[in-house]
């Protein structure tokens, strides 16, 4: 009898702390579900586990693509996760929603954190009147990625020495990859970013030359692309594509990563990729316009759910993962918004697949680079712009009446 | 020996009912929980004004109906490219399906072979059949204006001209589903007696008579279940159109099942998906009622 006592207070016992060690579990969303990433940010999380005996961290993939839309569905079902990977065009509506914490007196009262180090441009999406709603920790700028090979065989200087030259602007750009195009028949001189630039990524392919013309796709609730900035760049970018036959046309696929294109444009993450393609690469900047240098950056961001269980000690986790020493071991993959990573030697050193005088070009542009416009209402207005972009990726498209059409679709949304 | 015999408690017919609910309960919990419960659901939601991120749900009576009935423009634009589909899609994949079968009904060296092939797509996956056939219709490089440029034809750039993208859906969405109905066919084609086809020929009648008068009128059955389900499917189209072209070009392929997805799953606006939802249960009922009607008085 006394030992099924014991056995049953034992067990219950043990039922309480397992139910306690439960509570203490938090589950950090993210959508990569790479083997190398999955296994740095465990190796982080263990640092974190070890100050705080008793708590366990589980990063749960979400695909890309469904991204936002599951964990969307996750916080209206009650179950939103304690710390979530957030995308930057979703990121204020979910702010505006009232869902996310306010992690700034947890980052300022952790020691030795020194939240100042952030780069103000990189944290402008991410703070509101004092608040702030998350730290990005993947801030990746935009870069164009050239086949040498191509460059060569066409005899062409290559974007990084274009560059050096200051001569890497955009009427150079539409140069080189006119010549490269007709020096490899069947191939093209520039890809849009991931061949969406029709499609899922139309606001990617406009926004690089639109921002070196000096224009904006939209500020301060106006559309932008209708003003005589933005007008250029598009009447630009529209005589590559069907005049130069340069760009990849609608409708085609030449992916440079295949090598069927000699430039496109993309992050860093993609370097990933070049190995297995074939061929010598590069990256450089973005091409400079009539308004200088115009660096776009793409940004992640750690965030805390104001419903999680466990919102306080979830703030410390984003805390632990974004201090200095976690982001310079971040840096191999996603790129820092630390200002003292930035400038360090360890940071130009991190990626074995780019030299460092290339990663010095992706730090400047981290410091120097605005995001994509952001706006709470993000999938209206593209639902809304697509059509009207597809009016004007036509041959015989009037590109000012076109995006005029494309204003006048998103005006009443922005 | 005498023993006591209690009194069953139950009798045999409230035993044998119990059991039978008994049996049919794991059925029954399911489609009462996984089936009614949505379909009441939506109702409700079709009702409110519910924006999932902020989860802020308020009753707006009929708004939602009216709003997409008669404020917005996009929507009859939408109902329109979906009548449009199922107008090309419905009579093309019939006529074929049955050319098909009444090719392949009667057994002849290689025809499982042959009814194979065109059965084949229907087991193939959806996205993938809409990626292969991305990549054919591609405007200069796509395999499909290779072909045409054999023949001297300059094709256009299929995916990209609003109405070319949707007689390319149409095309091979019928080319991916036709295998259905052509083996519904050849069951009813299998199954009308030879006798009457016999006795006709005794007659005199020629092979379009015959098929005119015998054939045709005893697939009639068929006919309506086909015509039936096939409209409900085009109406339903989601995957092709969302790989395909995701509604493009200039919403020239935009369909009701993928701006019901829009607005639900992209705008996060429940509400106005499942009153749009019902719209569209409506008009696939109203349609499906249309031809059971026209079919009885033809049969009359």
């Amino acid at each position: 009898m006394k030992t099924a006592m014991k056995l049953a207070v034992s067990t219950l016992a043990l039922c309480a702390m397992s139910t306690l060690a439960l509570a203490q579990e938090l589950r950090v969303t993210v959508w990569t579900g790479s083997e190398a990433h999955l296994k740095m940010l465990n190796g982080i999380a263990a640092g974190f586990i070890a100050k705080h005996p008793g708590v366990t961290v589980k990063f749960e993939t979400v695909p890309v693509a469904d991204y936002t839309q599951k964990l969307t569905f996750q916080v209206a079902g009650g179950n939103a996760p304690d710390v979530a990977w957030m995308m930057e065009d979703a990121a204020p509506a979910f702010e505006n929603a009232g869902l996310l914490m306010d992690i700034g007196p947890t980052l300022k009262a952790t020691e030795g954190y020194n939240f100042d180090d952030f780069s103000q441009p990189a944290m402008a999406l991410w703070q509101k009147d004092g608040t702030v709603y998350g730290v990005p920790f993947s801030t990746s700028p935009f870069l164009i990625y050239y086949n040498k090979d191509m460059f060569d065989k066409a005899g062409l200087e290559d974007p990084n020495q274009l560059a050096a030259k200051g001569e890497w602007n955009m009427q150079k750009f539409q140069e080189v990859a006119k010549k490269i195009t007709e020096a490899n028949p069947g191939k093209w001189g520039f890809e849009f970013k991931d061949g969406e630039g029709y499609a899922s990524r139309m606001t990617h392919a406009l926004l690089p030359p639109v921002r070196a013309y000096g224009g904006e796709l939209w500020a301060n609730g106006q559309c932008g692309l209708d003003k005589p900035e933005a007008v250029a760049a598009v009447k630009q970018l529209h005589d590559m594509v069907f005049k130069d036959k340069s760009i990849v046309p609608p409708g085609e696929q030449g992916d440079y990563f295949s090598g069927n294109s000699a430039m496109t444009i993309n992050q860093i993450s993609r370097a990933s990729k070049m190995p297995e393609a074939g061929f010598k690469w590069g990256i450089a900047p973005l091409p400079s316009g009539p308004a200088g240098e115009a660096p776009v950056i793409g940004q992640a961001a750690l965030t805390v759910f104001e419903s999680g269980k466990n919102k306080d000690l979830a703030a410390q986790l984003v805390a632990e993962m974004t201090s200095k020493d976690n982001v310079a071991i971040m840096a191999q993959f996603f790129p820092p918004a630390r200002k003292s990573v930035l400038e360090s030697d360890a940071f130009v050193n991190s990626n074995k697949l780019i030299p460092p005088e290339q990663m010095k070009s992706v730090a400047a542009a981290i410091v120097n680079g605005r995001v994509h416009p952001s706006h709470e209402r993000v999938p209206q207005i593209f639902a809304a712009m697509s059509p009207r972009v597809d009016a004007l990726w036509r041959a015989d498209a009037n590109v000012e009446e076109a995006v005029k059409g494309v204003c006048a679709a998103i005006q009443p949304l922005l | 020996m005498a023993r006591s015999v209690s009194a069953p408690r139950l009798t045999l017919k409230t035993r044998e009912m119990l059991e039978a609910w008994l049996f049919v309960s794991p059925t029954f919990i399911g489609f009462l929980i996984f089936f009614l419960g949505p379909l009441v659901a939506i109702f409700y939601y079709s009702t409110t004004e519910w924006n999932l991120l902020s989860q802020q749900a308020t009753f707006v009576g009929l708004h939602n109906f009216q709003n997409a009935l008669l404020e917005n423009p996009d929507f009859w634009h939408v109902v329109r490219n979906s009548v449009i589909f199922a107008l090309g899609l419905v009579p093309l994949n019939m006529a074929l399906a049955l050319s098909l079968a009444l090719a392949l009904s009667r057994p002849f060296f290689g025809v499982v072979f042959f009814r194979t092939i065109f059965f084949a797509p229907v087991i193939t996956s959806a996205i993938a059949w809409a990626i292969v056939w991305k990549f054919m219709l591609q405007g200069e490089g796509g395999a499909v204006n290779q072909m045409l440029a054999w023949v001297g034809i300059d094709g256009p750039n299929w995916l990209r001209e609003p109405n070319w993208a949707m007689a390319a859906v149409i095309v091979t969405r019928v080319i991916k589903m036709v295998g259905l109905n052509m083996i519904l066919y050849i069951a009813a084609l299998q199954s009308i007696p030879r006798d009457y086809e016999e006795a006709a020929k005794l007659e005199g009648a020629s092979r379009l008579q015959i098929f005119r008068m015998i054939t045709w009128p005893l697939l009639a059955p068929t006919t309506l279940v086909i015509m039936v389900l096939t409209t409900i499917g085009s109406f339903k189209v989601f995957d092709h159109i969302y790989q395909m072209t995701g509604g493009g070009p200039e919403n020239g392929t935009l369909v009701l099942a993928f701006y019901i997805y829009q607005q639900g799953f992209k705008f996060f606006n429940v509400g106005y998906a499942a009153a749009l939802a019902l719209i569209m249960f409506a008009i696939v009922m109203a349609l499906t009622l249309v031809q059971v009607m026209l079919r009885r008085r033809e049969m009359e």
